[in-house]
C-alpha cells in the first residue's frame, strides 16, 4: 500500500481500498478503510498519488495534540551511565497525498487503530498526548504494517541512579518516519535527571527505505520546537 | 580670535533669547526624540511576541510622546517660558482632565495589568462576570468577547479586572461530571462496568487522569452514580454533550433502568 502511484492506479490491501476514478482534470477520490468511506472530487492537472505513514497524531483531529505517548506493558529499568536499545510499536496513520512538481497536497488521512488520548503531567501544565500501549522488544517485532509501525529507541541514562520507565513521549513535529514494508522511526532518549529526559529523532534515512512526506510541511506549518523534554517522570 | 567671535555669536540675542539657549532648546528636543525612538524600538523588540500588536502600537506611541513631552517641558525655560505659570495652568487643567478621564485612566491601568497578568488569551473560552464566550481581543482600554450565541460584547477593562474570570481552556485538561440515577433493583456494579467500557471507547475521554465512577448517594427514587471524566480543555464540551445520552442508551440496552422520580404511597385500610 505504501508508495508512489499513478493517479489511475487502484490500491487494495486488507480492508483498505483507494481509487482515483475519472479522466482529465476532474477525478473522484474514493477511500474505504475499517468500514469508513470517503469520497472527494479532486481537480488536478496531473501528478502522482503518494500513500505513506504520517505522524500518528492526526485522527480524529490534528488540533488535539502534537505528542505521542507510548506506555509500556512492563516497566523498563536501566542502570546508571549506560546505553541500551529497544524496539516498540506505534500506531500507524496513513496519509494520501497528491504530489506534482509544484506542490504537495494532503487529501486524506485514515487509520485502522482506535485513537485514545491521555495527559502527560499535571492538568495545569501537562501536555495532551496520543496514547498507545506497546510491549518492549529487544529485536524488531513483526507488525501488521497498516496497523502498527516499529520505533527503535536508543536510550542513554546519564543520571547517577537506576531509572524505571513506564512511558515515553515524543513530539510529532520532530518525527522522521520511513517506510518500505512497514513504518519505521528511530528515536533517542536521554535520561538527564531522576524525573527528566529528552526525546529526539534520527533524521537519517535507513538503507532501502523511503522517507514519508511530512504532514506539517505539507500543510505549511512552521516547526518551532523539535525535541521534547519529559519533565514529569517516566512512570 | 575665532573663539571670541564664536562666543559673541552664541551670546547674541534673537528676539531676546540667546543663540546658545536656542541651541540648547533644540538639542534637548533632539535628545528626547532620539530617546523616545530608542525606547519605542526596544519596547517593540521585547514585547512583540508577548502582547497583541494593537496594544503594542498604543504602548509604543504613548511612551514615545511622553518622553518627547517631558523633553519639551525641560527645554521650554531655555526659550523664555516660565514653567511655574504653566504648572499652575497645567495643574488646574490636570484636575479638570483628571475628573473627566477618571474612567479612561482606570481602564488603561487595568488594561496594562491584564496584559501583564494574562489571565486569558485571544481564542480562549471564558466567563467574565455574567458574560460567557470566546475572547476576541484584549486591548488597552477594553476586552471584546464573542458570546456563544454570536453576540459581540465589549467589556471595559476596569470591569474585567475587578470581575471573576473563569478561563475554561487555561489548563490542558479539565474535568466534568454527571449524576446518573439507576433503579434500586439494578446492579450498580454492572452499571459502573458499562459506563467504564463506554468511556474507554471514546478517544477524548482521557486515559490519565482516569475517569472515576462511584455510587454517590442513595436517593429518594434512585441509586445515584457520579461519573467524573477528564477531557482535553479544547474539546471538553463536545465530549460532555455526547456522553450523557450514550450512557443512558448503553444502560437501558443492558436492561438497567434510569428511573423517574417516584413515591410509594401506602393507603390506610378502612377501620384501622
Amino acid at each position: 500500500m505504501f508508495g508512489k502511484y499513478d493517479l489511475n492506479e487502484k490500491l487494495k490491501e486488507q480492508d483498505i481500498e483507494i481509487t482515483m476514478e475519472g479522466r482529465g482534470k476532474r477525478r473522484k477520490y474514493y477511500r474505504k478503510a475499517s468500514g469508513e468511506e470517503v469520497e472527494k472530487i479532486i481537480y488536478a492537472d496531473g501528478g502522482n498519488l503518494v500513500v505513506c505513514p504520517v505522524e500518528p497524531v492526526n485522527i480524529p483531529d490534528m488540533t488535539i495534540s502534537e505528542h505521542l505517548l507510548i506506555e509500556f506493558d512492563k516497566p523498563f529499568v536501566i542502570e546508571p551511565d549506560t546505553k541500551d536499545t529497544f524496539y516498540a510499536k506505534f500506531p500507524v496513520e496513513v496519509g494520501v497525498f497528491l504530489v506534482d512538481k509544484k506542490d504537495v497536497e494532503q487529501i486524506d488521512i485514515f487509520t485502522k487503530t482506535k485513537p485514545k488520548y491521555t495527559l502527560y503531567g499535571p492538568p495545569e501544565h501537562g501536555v495532551i498526548c496520543k496514547w498507545w500501549k506497546s510491549e518492549i522488544y529487544t529485536e524488531k517485532p513483526e507488525v501488521d504494517r497498516l496497523y502498527e509501525g516499529i520505533i527503535k529507541v536508543d536510550m542513554t541514562n546519564n543520571y547517577c541512579e537506576w531509572t524505571e520507565m513506564k512511558k515515553i513521549v515524543f513530539r510529532a513535529f520532530d518525527m522522521k518516519i520511513f517506510y518500505d514494508d512497514y513504518a519505521y522511526m528511530h528515536a533517542y532518549l536521554k535520561i538527564l535527571k531522576k524525573a527528566m529526559g529528552e526525546t529526539t529523532f534520527n533524521s537519517r534515512k535507513p538503507r532501502n527505505m523511503q522517507e514519508s512526506l511530512d504532514i506539517y510541511l505539507a500543510k505549511g506549518i512552521k516547526k518551532l520546537e523539535k525535541k521534547f523534554v519529559m519533565e514529569w517522570r517516566f512512570k | 580670535m575665532m573663539w571670541s567671535s564664536l562666543d559673541s555669536i552664541l551670546q547674541s540675542k534673537v528676539g531676546g533669547i540667546t543663540v546658545i539657549n536656542i541651541f540648547t532648546f533644540a538639542l534637548i528636543l533632539l535628545i528626547s526624540v532620539i530617546l523616545g525612538k530608542v525606547v519605542r524600538l526596544n519596547l517593540h523588540r521585547i514585547l512583540r511576541e508577548k502582547i497583541p500588536i494593537t496594544t503594542l502600537v498604543v504602548l509604543e506611541k504613548m511612551s514615545y510622546y511622553i518622553i518627547v513631552f517631558i523633553g519639551f517641558m525641560v527645554a521650554l525655560p531655555y526659550v523664555g517660558f516660565s514653567l511655574s505659570g504653566l504648572l499652575v495652568a497645567g495643574g488646574i487643567i490636570g484636575i479638570v482632565i483628571g475628573f473627566a478621564s477618571q474612567t479612561v485612566v482606570s481602564n488603561l491601568i487595568s488594561g496594562i495589568f491584564l496584559i501583564i497578568e494574562k489571565p486569558m488569551n485571544v481564542g480562549d473560552g471564558v466567563n467574565i462576570g455574567d458574560v460567557s464566550g470566546v475572547v476576541e481581543d484584549v486591548r488597552i482600554l477594553s476586552t471584546t468577547v464573542r458570546t456563544y450565541d454570536g453576540v459581540y460584547v465589549r467589556l471595559p477593562n476596569d470591569k474585567v479586572f475587578s470581575s471573576n474570570i473563569q478561563n475554561y481552556v487555561a489548563h490542558e485538561a479539565r474535568r466534568f461530571s454527571y449524576t446518573v440515577g439507576i433503579s434500586y433493583s439494578d446492579d450498580a456494579e454492572k452499571a459502573v462496568e458499562i459506563i467504564e467500557k463506554l468511556l474507554d471507547e471514546h478517544p477524548l475521554v482521557l486515559k490519565e487522569p482516569s475517569p472515576s465512577i462511584f455510587v454517590e448517594e442513595l436517593g429518594d427514587s434512585s441509586v445515584n452514580l457520579t461519573v467524573k471524566v477528564w477531557a482535553p480543555s479544547s474539546h471538553w464540551y463536545g465530549v460532555y454533550t455526547e456522553m450523557l445520552w450514550k450512557i443512558k442508551v448503553a444502560l437501558e440496552k443492558e436492561g438497567i433502568e434510569v428511573p423517574f422520580p417516584q413515591h410509594v404511597v401506602h393507603m390506610a385500610k378502612e377501620g384501622k
